[in-house]
């Protein structure tokens, strides 16, 4: 019997900037290889959504106007994804859709737009755009599944709002080349429950393939499965040594396969 | 004297650097620039008949050598940019390459492609005769940062436009057309398809909101991407009238029926793709609003050959050897829809550089519609190289490709003498920007193409 997924991709009309597509096409695939059905519900501004049908959810990131026309839909659809989100329904949001998941926006003109409020972060409108290509570790930590923590990260960010953490909050990564959150405290993304919310393009997951898998892994899991772990993965990993060594000068250790 | 001594020393700067065998092209403007900042405006005004910026995402180095090959025909010396130095800087060294020791021009015409970004200071500086806008894709975003700060910058460069000026525009294109709405109707030509190879399962691609009222765009017909017949459901705004449309297609003789004004004329569609057809319509419709007739528009259109990296077909070693640069998905996709007409066996070499030129955000390459083109385009193997290689050796996994049908070779020459090597047939080499002209550079020593400066 095939086993099946369903990820809800938010907005892919409006959110899909900087080849967020690719994040989508990384989890279908990889689940493919596996043996998962993993189907994909495009859910458009106004479009009804049954959330206990879904086993992960997508949101990218989209130019300003398209941003503010979905920010308003999405803030409606607070009060009923929340208690998804704290049950533990995993979610990548990536640039806008990350900032959205935050309390809070500070606009150029002062302006304080809400967010969800589900991640302890908030973004002020910044004078310049951090862009360019980002490697970034992730420390270890209790909440991290095997395989992520000592691991690192490696992708392309594009921004002008910066992110700040609430005290508390955890940082999805470390940067070791690039600004991250905000250029100042070398924090990059945040993490709660298993929302995981970054400024990483590239696309992020299929250069990423542990990070692809965590989310993977998140959402079999809630369906008491066992993610089967081996792919043969060379491809990707060679990709993101060929980045690591690019763009990090110092070299990491091996530790990816 | 300044003048005189801005033009002097930047030819020398020049004519140094090509000796010392660097491609040389914004060296001179630079040089002039600082010598004479009104270099540009000075030199534009002595052109009889002034200067023509060609501009928009996709198209411009088409657009403007069909324009140049059009206006050549039809009797005049007209002055181009080299493909590619498309800021100011080369602007001006194109324009000083072609002014003579006593500063009198040898053109009639400066036809100068122009990328959107420079637009509203080539536009101050040369008062253009003309501006031809293409068409606004996302592109290189990490240097524009959103696709509308693209448009507002034409928009201002339209505001410097001579009095007597046309600005030739994309009805199709939303955001192209509504570049028309604060001119008067008599210094707009209106260029657009009535009937055209649309694809209807083509994604709508990047504009799907009316430019002036943010409402849904209704389409009644797309030929590719976002580029249609459209209706807004908010305001009512729709396409403009054409001025100049493809009203009728004939795929088995490969022209079209083209109505300028009043008057209809079979052309020949010179290159392949609707995206093409386009381009040619833009430059056709430039000429004509320059005098030109129709049937003398189809005449010269007979020999025209199309510039390096444009779908261009060469041989190598007794293969054929067909280039098509990409630098972003609506473009890569229509090269792939172009290739997928073809049913001959063909070894495929993808090269990705990420520098300046090519936009150094690689994510792009996964808007690009793989899963739907591959399938169809009849390459078995593909060759992936440039100092992306392995970025997009992912990308094909993703889409389908398996690893025996894949071959990683980040050097250019070597991966294209492979690809070469390797193939019964053809060979389709889809670079980016730098990586093209690298490979160029390679083809060039091998004495496969022309020299690049006559390119
Ligand atoms: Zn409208």
């Amino acid at each position: 019997m095939t086993r099946t997924l369903t990820l809800g991709h938010l907005y892919p009309d409006h959110m899909n900037l900087y080849g967020d597509r690719g994040n989508v096409i990384a989890l279908v695939r990889r689940a493919q290889w596996r043996g998962i059905d993993l189907r994909v519900i495009a859910i458009d501004v106004g479009q009804p959504v049954a959330f206990d049908q879904l086993d992960l959810l997508f949101m990218g990131g989209g130019e300003d106007r398209d941003q503010a026309r979905v920010a308003k839909d999405f803030l409606e659809r607070g009060l009923v994804l929340r208690p998804y989100l704290e049950a533990g329904l995993p979610m990548l949001a990536v640039c806008g859709a990350y900032q959205l998941l935050g309390a809070y926006y500070v606009t150029a003109d002062g302006q304080r737009l809400p967010g969800l409020g589900f991640l302890p972060v908030h973004t002020v409108a910044g004078a310049r755009r951090s862009i360019g290509n980002v490697v970034a570790e992730i420390r270890p930590h209790a909440e991290w599944p095997p395989g992520l923590a000592g691991s690192t990260l490696v992708g392309f960010e594009n921004h002008a709002g910066q992110t700040f953490l609430e005290p508390g909050a955890l940082p999805l990564a470390h940067v070791l080349t690039g600004s991250g959150n905000n250029g100042q405290d070398g924090t990059e993304g945040a993490v709660r429950q298993h929302v995981i919310g970054t400024y990483l393009h590239g696309s992020l997951l299929p250069k990423n393939p542990h990070l692809a898998d965590c989310l993977l892994a998140w959402a079999a899991a809630r369906k008491g499965w066992q993610l089967d772990s081996a792919l043969d993965d060379r491809l990707e990993w060679s990709a993101h040594r060929a980045l690591l060594r690019r763009f990090h000068k110092r070299g990491l250790g091996g530790r990816h396969p | 004297m300044r003048l005189w001594l801005a033009v002097f020393l930047a030819r020398a700067a020049g004519w140094a650097s090509r000796v010392l065998g660097h491609g040389g092209s914004s060296l001179p403007g630079a040089v002039a620039r600082a010598i004479a900042p009104s270099v540009l405006q000075e030199l534009g005004r002595r052109l009889p008949s002034g200067a023509v910026l060609v501009t928009g995402t996709n198209g411009k180095t088409t657009t403007a050598a069909l324009a140049e090959h059009l206006m050549r025909r039809g009797g005049r010396a007209v002055l181009r940019n080299q493909t590619g130095a498309n800021l100011v800087l080369g602007l001006t060294a194109a324009l000083i390459q072609a002014t003579g020791w006593r500063l009198l021009p040898r053109a009639d015409l400066a036809l100068l492609e122009t990328d959107e970004a420079s637009v509203p200071r080539a536009a101050a500086e040369l008062r253009p005769r003309g501006i031809v806008v293409t068409n606004f894709f996302r592109d290189q975003l990490d240097r524009y940062g959103e696709l509308t700060h693209a448009v507002r910058l034409v928009a201002r460069g339209l505001e410097a436009l001579d009095p007597d000026g046309r600005a030739i525009l994309n009805a199709d294109d939303p955001n192209v057309a509504r570049l028309g709405e604060p001119l008067r109707s008599e210094q707009v030509v209106f260029y657009g398809m009535v009937a055209g190879w649309g694809d209807p399962e083509d994604s709508p691609g990047d504009v799907r909101h009316c430019p002036l009222c943010g409402a849904e765009l209704l389409y009644r017909r797309r030929f590719y991407a976002h580029l249609g017949e459209y209706r807004c459901t908010g305001c009512g705004w729709q396409r403009p009238p054409l001025t100049v449309a493809v009203e009728e297609m004939d795929l088995v003789h490969r022209r079209v029926k083209v109505r300028f004004g009043d008057v209809a004329a079979w052309v020949p569609a010179v290159l392949p793709g609707t995206y093409n057809l386009y381009n040619q319509l833009a430059a056709m419709a430039w000429a004509w609003s320059w005098g030109m007739a129709p049937d003398a528009l189809g005449e010269a259109l007979n020999d025209f050959r199309p510039a390096f990296g444009r779908m261009e077909r060469t041989a190598v070693r007794g293969r054929e050897v067909w280039f098509a640069l990409v630098k972003n998905p609506t473009g890569f996709n229509q090269v792939l829809a172009t290739l997928a007409a073809e049913p001959q066996a063909a070894v495929g070499l993808v090269a990705i550089n990420d520098d300046y030129a090519d936009g150094r955000d690689v994510s792009w390459l996964w808007d690009v519609d793989f899963e739907r083109w591959l399938p169809r385009v009849a390459v078995r193997q593909w060759w992936v190289s440039g100092r992306r290689a392995l970025d997009m050796a992912v990308r094909l996994k993703y889409a389908g490709v398996a690893a025996e049908a894949l071959t990683i070779e980040e050097d250019l020459a070597r991966a294209l003498e492979g690809a070469v090597d390797s193939a019964a047939g053809r060979v389709y080499v889809l670079p980016t920007y730098t990586a093209m002209l690298a490979l160029r550079r390679h083809l060039t020593k091998q004495g496969a193409v022309r020299h690049f400066r006559q390119g």
